[in-house]
């Protein structure tokens, strides 16, 4: 169950399978760790299952073709990127690398925007139209991030960059990268959809937006993806910057053996969990931007920094 | 409370999951609503229950209307109670939507909510307490746990009653009958 070229089987049903189970669970934290802060006992951290239980046992209303096949396709555009991105030492899907990842994240948000318009609630149009503006947003220092961590490496395959960074050190902590790494860090809560980027699913607002027509078995699904999609922002940022299932080089003496592997999914978990309660504490102290203001600030601070980090990274090259 | 005990869970996961997962959308038409914002927050914490609001009725399985009842607001009440999605639970909060409590003699104001909308619950008092929120979920999960709470069924099978109810109220409805195949019968 190594990395290699072929295509596992195994890798491929157990992938998801993990991803799904740590988005989950990371929507349960999320909900406790969010209670402990406001001094409040908070849910069971089982509750986002008994819901999913829950939804899927209510009916739910279709309100046509269109509004069945979007979930379903943002469901499996964001199962498709996960098959691509390094879970520990697991990729079932390497070939395309950064740019097939790339072009792949937004088939999710694209599912939602079908769905919810065919609902035709004017809720769920503004929802839509500010998902694609806070995307437009953040896709700009996206873009100039990952060009600047493809021209560091010299390659476009996210399983070469991991495994660059397990000999060479974190690309955080290395200086040509450290700009872009902050860069990422700075738009994560953005691609999270959390505060203070909270603007699509902004409850008190616009009645939870896209969501607001989803009932039953598509709320079940719907919140599927968005557990899917956490697992995707975090996950990009652990194999990009913080080296993926490296650990100052402790998983060298049990290379190529099921150990490695098992270790590696503990590692990359335990990483993307520091990352995730971090970005949890700026949720909670922080109120929400206007989409106008969220714009303006992801326009401004991070494209700058991604700007010149790139061209520190290519000035060193 | 046996929301730990995973041998019901397996049993009847359904009826586990309405329990402990109660989504809430309140219907804030008088004074009641100020008894909410503390039994959802810090002080009295619904959440640890598995209570929260939510912003959509399609989202929803509680209906809390909370305060008295205007024959104007009767209209949007019955629209959401028709748009959540099936096994849905209703609970009138306080006196006034019992019996039309202080504005039992006015000439505006529903004394009988449950002709218009089958309701499974009642919290008496003016106003009750967050404390009496609690009790009702528990009474609540007591009701669902022996398929008493079984509101949306009445609904359906006495559709027409329901129906005729509304429209000696209103005249004739701007929407169609939510049940069209029952009513011809």
């Amino acid at each position: 169950m190594s990395i290699s070229n072929g295509v596992n089987i195994w890798e491929i049903i157990l992938s998801p399978l993990i991803a799904l189970i740590i988005g989950i669970f990371f929507l349960g934290l999320a909900r406790k760790i969010i209670a402990r802060i406001h001094w409040r006992y908070g849910p069971p951290i089982t509750q986002p299952v008994i819901d999913i239980i829950r939804m899927f046992s209510q009916k739910g209303i279709s309100h046509g073709f269109i509004f069945d096949i979007g979930i379903i396709l943002s469901l499996t555009g964001s199962f498709i990127v996960i098959l691509f991105l390094p879970l520990g030492k697991m990729c079932p899907l390497s070939s395309g690398g950064l740019l097939a990842i790339l072009y792949l994240m937004l088939l999710a948000p694209l599912g939602i925007a079908l769905s919810s318009g065919e609902a035709a609630n004017p809720n769920s149009s503004i929802g839509i139209s500010r998902k694609f503006l806070l995307a437009l947003g953040y896709e700009v220092p996206l873009l100039l991030i990952l060009l600047a961590v493809m021209t560091h490496y010299n390659t476009i395959s996210l399983i070469e960059i991991v495994r660059i960074q397990s000999t060479t050190g974190w690309s955080f902590g290395s200086l040509p990268l450290l700009l872009s790494g902050i860069a990422y860090f700075l738009i994560l809560p953005a691609i999270l959809g959390i505060r203070p980027f909270e603007v699509v699913g902004a409850a008190q607002e616009i009645s939870s937006g896209p969501n607001a027509e989803f009932g039953g078995k598509f709320l079940a699904f719907s919140t599927i993806q968005h557990a899917l999609h956490e697992f995707i922002g975090i996950s990009l940022f652990v194999n990009l910057f913080l080296g993926g299932w490296g650990l100052f080089g402790i998983l060298e003496p049990i290379t190529n053996t099921v150990w490695s592997v098992i270790f590696g999914i503990i590692i990359f978990f335990i990483k993307m969990l520091i990352v995730f309660i971090v970005e949890l504490f700026i949720n909670a102290v922080f109120p929400r931007f206007r989409i106008e203001q969220a714009v303006r600030y992801l326009w401004k601070w991070p494209t700058l920094f991604a700007f010149i980090g790139l061209i520190v990274v290519v000035v060193v090259k | 409370m046996d929301r730990n005990q995973l041998k019901k869970w397996f049993k009847s996961p359904a009826k586990m999951g309405h329990k402990y997962s109660l989504h809430v959308i309140y219907f804030c038409t008088g004074c009641g609503i100020i008894e909410i914002p503390p039994s959802i927050t810090t002080r009295w914490d619904a959440e640890r229950f598995g209570i929260i609001p939510v912003a959509t009725p399609r989202q929803a399985n509680l209906f809390l209307i909370t305060g008295y009842v205007s024959v104007k607001t009767l209209k949007p009440i019955i629209r959401t109670y028709e748009q959540m999605p099936d096994p849905k639970f209703t609970v009138g909060f306080g006196s006034c939507p019992i019996n039309g409590g202080m504005y039992w003699d006015s000439y505006n104001t529903i004394k009988h909510l449950d002709k218009y909308i089958p309701i499974d619950g009642w919290i008496a008092g003016c106003m009750p307490r967050p404390e009496a929120i609690f009790i009702a979920v528990t009474h609540l999960w007591t009701l669902i746990d022996k398929e008493m709470a079984d509101g949306y069924k009445k609904y359906r099978e006495n559709y027409k009653y329901y129906r005729a109810n509304q429209e000696q109220l209103y005249g004739k409805l701007e929407w169609p009958p939510l049940f069209a195949g029952k009513d011809k019968k």
